[in-house]
């Protein structure tokens, strides 16, 4: 059993639990990810990685209650446990000397992105960080974002729309800078559409952008296949192989997205999940 | 249950054979479709005895020799005859500690009882089921005959994967007087035993108890952990453990490579099978894992997997399943049982065709599939008759949801991690006859040498790695003279 030693709720319907997990503490890095079951009769659900604590023994991640199973994680409190916590699993992101990185964080992206932030810091990097949240209300993990970027972008949403476009238009004008104010890399962990989109717009530039892919997953540890999707025209694991891949040679958004939604409709319980346009719903 | 005797020409000798085995009673095909209890329903003791007395006790003890763990059968047999319950399952104990997995999945058809002597005249004794008996006798006594243990070694060895194989190794050496840590990546310890076979098959109870059983020989059981990612082969060999046996079984799911093959709805068996079957998707909403399903499902392959996921499909609430194998009836891989149990519950077999892509519905949902006939040629030096496809001979099969069920490639999280493991350009473990590994105190078996097999057969090759590890174990040799690492190795890229 894992025991939770702390719940922080960071916004409306954001968590940050850390979980007694010495023996994944041990070996996390940046961008990996765990698979936890709150209980016997539980589902398996990866949870990337946010924070870590060694000589603690502790593991931080932050999710949004947006299903039957985060809804369950949100009434968790220290000193109740969880039946597994599994990892850290996937590879970790790729971090060197790039030179000017662009990241562009949104959701639980907020708090994971930050490890590979410290990484990328500590290789000389500069890094500007756009982030994307509805409001201002639902904005959180300013500080250390903050801390270690040279160029803070929030993008927030007005209210009911333009959350894509206000993370657009402040990449767009990143770009338009480029070459004169070069970006080496981009980097994201934000929604499925807004990857995909900033995978197009950085194409044509050729400049590197690596995505954090997040399909459905059930084991995690490469038996199972659900997590497969096309990168460069073969099958690719997102647990094994990925999560991070590069964000052009990723083929098939559309599928990708699709599968993604498989079970949205049954244990997506929120309200406004739906993206719009998105062709799934 | 009959009593014919086939008389022919020549006088029978004085013990008359009874050439045909006592039935075991199924669930009917009506109810069994729409629950996943278990279907076989097991031998009463009139049965059982009846089924035992069958047995001729001869001297050659073939079936034995056919056992791939080398079960004394003819004594459990006997023991059975003699309706001495306690001792029978001694004696399987002796060398199973599976003996209601082995008794339910094993393909005792190919083994043990295509060997039996009965098998020339007529039916072979129902050594499967007679095991089978015994394991459910012993189980609801409740107290477990415990094995005789030697002494303590002072020895520790690491065992990969709580599988078949991992679980023969534990409680051999444990047996042997060896500290035994078992290594689970998952959350709970069986392997396929849970999350391949599905429950109407194989009872998740009964892996459970058996689990235990394998505990209760002093086997340390440590779930949720993944060797190659929690710890290095090399951690392990560098820390606490004189020795390691590599079970961690099947990898990466194989698919076809034919457009359309990511659309939704579109599984791998494992996939399917591990929702089903370890998560319980059957019992959701109870269990908070879902499974989604239409109403026409095709599962692509002709194995025991395949078979597994079809009737699960049945029982999820498909209207219409079907099979889809490239070759005939008669090449199928799956056991003749497990076939003529789908053929029952109303599973349709389409032979000789194979997918070409996957349609999509328009939303990225499979919606029909095309097909392309096949014939076999004249068989190859191998013997073997190639399925071709047929040229301009494709068609469209209208489905909702596909199951493909092509085998495993070997996981490779342990072998990406160990530089100096040799690895066949398929990724599976090379070892020698013994189990042995290219790396020094390490020995492998199961999925990840075979790259997918039987429960049995994984079972018989931790027998061998066993007896070959605690012979290393005793000679207290720190050192071991790994066989050479180019051997059998031509294809390693």
């Amino acid at each position: 059993m894992y025991p939770i030693v702390d719940h922080e709720v960071l916004a409306p319907r954001v968590h940050r639990l850390r979980v007694k997990a010495p023996v994944v503490a041990e070996k996390a890095k940046p961008g990996q990810f765990v698979i936890l079951i709150i209980d016997q009769k539980g589902e398996r659900v990866p949870f990337t990685i946010s924070d870590w604590d060694t000589d603690a023994g502790t593991v931080d991640f932050v999710f949004i209650e947006v299903g039957k199973t985060t809804r369950q994680l949100a009434t968790l409190q220290p000193g109740d446990t969880l039946l597994s916590f599994i990892g850290p699993l996937g590879r970790p992101a790729e971090v060197d000397h790039y030179g000017h990185v662009v990241s562009v964080l949104s959701g639980y992206g907020i708090a994971a992105m930050v490890p590979i932030l410290k990484a990328l810091k500590e290789k000389g990097n500069t890094l500007t960080t756009i982030v994307q949240a509805p409001d201002a209300e639902r904005l959180f993990g300013q500080k250390p974002l903050e801390e270690l970027s040279d160029t803070v972008i929030w993008a927030l949403g007005t209210k009911g729309d333009g959350m894509m476009e206000s993370t657009t238009v402040a990449m767009r004008k990143l770009l338009n800078q480029h070459p004169k104010r070069r970006i080496d890399r981009v980097i994201a962990m934000c929604s499925l559409c807004l990857m995909r989109v900033l995978s197009e717009m950085t194409r044509p530039y050729a400049i590197k952008t690596m995505v954090h892919l997040t399909p459905v997953m059930v084991d995690g540890t490469g038996m199972c296949g659900a997590c497969r999707l096309s990168v460069g025209r073969t099958n690719r694991f997102a647990c094994v192989h990925g999560p991070e891949f590069d964000g052009h040679e990723v083929d098939g958004w559309e599928v990708l997205m699709a599968r993604r939604c498989t079970y949205a409709d049954e244990s997506i319980l929120q309200q406004g999940f739906q993206c719009r346009g998105c062709s799934q719903w | 249950m009959t009593d014919e005797k086939e008389t022919k020409g020549a006088p029978e000798k004085k013990p008359k054979l009874n050439l045909n085995r006592v039935e075991m009673p199924k669930q009917s095909e009506h109810e069994r479709r729409h629950n996943f209890d278990e279907v076989a329903l097991g031998y009463t003791w009139e049965m059982a005895k009846e089924e035992a007395s069958r047995c001729i006790q001869c001297k050659k003890r073939p079936c034995q020799q056919g056992c791939p763990v080398n079960i004394d059968i003819p004594d459990f047999i006997a023991a059975l005859q003699r309706e001495n319950m306690e001792e029978a399952a001694k004696v399987l104990k002796r060398k199973t500690s599976l003996p209601g997995v082995c008794g339910r999945v094993c393909p005792q058809e190919l083994q043990c009882e295509n060997a039996c002597t009965l098998n020339k005249k007529g039916a072979p004794v129902a050594i499967g089921r007679l095991e089978r008996f015994i394991a459910d006798w012993e189980r609801t006594q409740g107290s477990a005959t415990m094995p005789e243990m030697a002494p303590s070694t002072g020895k520790k060895v690491a065992v990969v994967g709580s599988g078949p194989s991992g679980l023969t190794v534990a409680s051999d050496l444990a047996i042997f007087g060896h500290q035994v840590v078992l290594f689970e990546a998952l959350h709970v310890a069986g392997g396929v035993l849970m999350y391949g076979i599905p429950e109407f098959r194989l009872p998740k109870e009964i892996v459970q108890r058996e689990v235990q059983y394998v505990q209760s020989l002093g086997v340390d059981l440590r779930l949720n952990t993944v060797i190659g990612i929690n710890y290095s082969l090399d951690e392990l060999l560098r820390t606490d453990y004189d020795a390691v046996y590599l079970a961690p079984g099947a990898g990466l799911p194989k698919f076809l490579g034919v457009p359309g093959e990511n659309l939704n709805m579109v599984y791998s068996a494992n996939e399917f099978l591990t929702r089903t079957n370890l998560m319980k998707a059957y019992l959701y909403p109870e269990y908070a894992t879902p499974i989604k399903m239409g109403k026409k499902v095709a599962v692509i392959g002709g194995g025991n997997v395949a078979m597994d996921a079809a009737r699960c499909a049945v029982r999820l609430g498909a209207q219409e399943v079907y099979v889809i194998y490239r070759r005939t009836r008669a090449e199928m891989p799956a056991r003749l049982e497990e076939v003529e149990n789908a053929e029952e519950e109303g599973i349709q077999f389409h032979f000789l065709c194979n997918p070409t892509a996957f349609l999509s519905d328009g939303r990225n949902n499979v919606a029909a599939m095309e097909l392309i006939r096949m014939k076999l040629t004249e068989p190859d030096e191998s013997g073997r008759r190639r399925p071709v496809p047929i040229p301009g001979s494709e068609y469209i099969l209208d489905v909702d949801t596909v199951v493909v069920s092509l085998g495993t490639s070997p996981n490779p999280l342990i072998p990406s991690t160990t530089p100096d493991l040799n690895v066949t350009r398929w990724g599976t473990v090379v070892i020698d006859e013994r189990g042995r590994t290219s790396k020094a105190r390490v020995w492998a078996g199961g999925d990840i040498v075979s790259g997918g097999a039987t429960v049995i057969s994984a079972m018989g090759e931790g027998r061998i790695a066993a007896a070959s590890m605690h012979e290393y174990l005793s000679n207290g040799q720190k050192k071991i003279i790994p066989p050479s690492p180019q051997k059998d190795d031509d294809k390693t890229e």
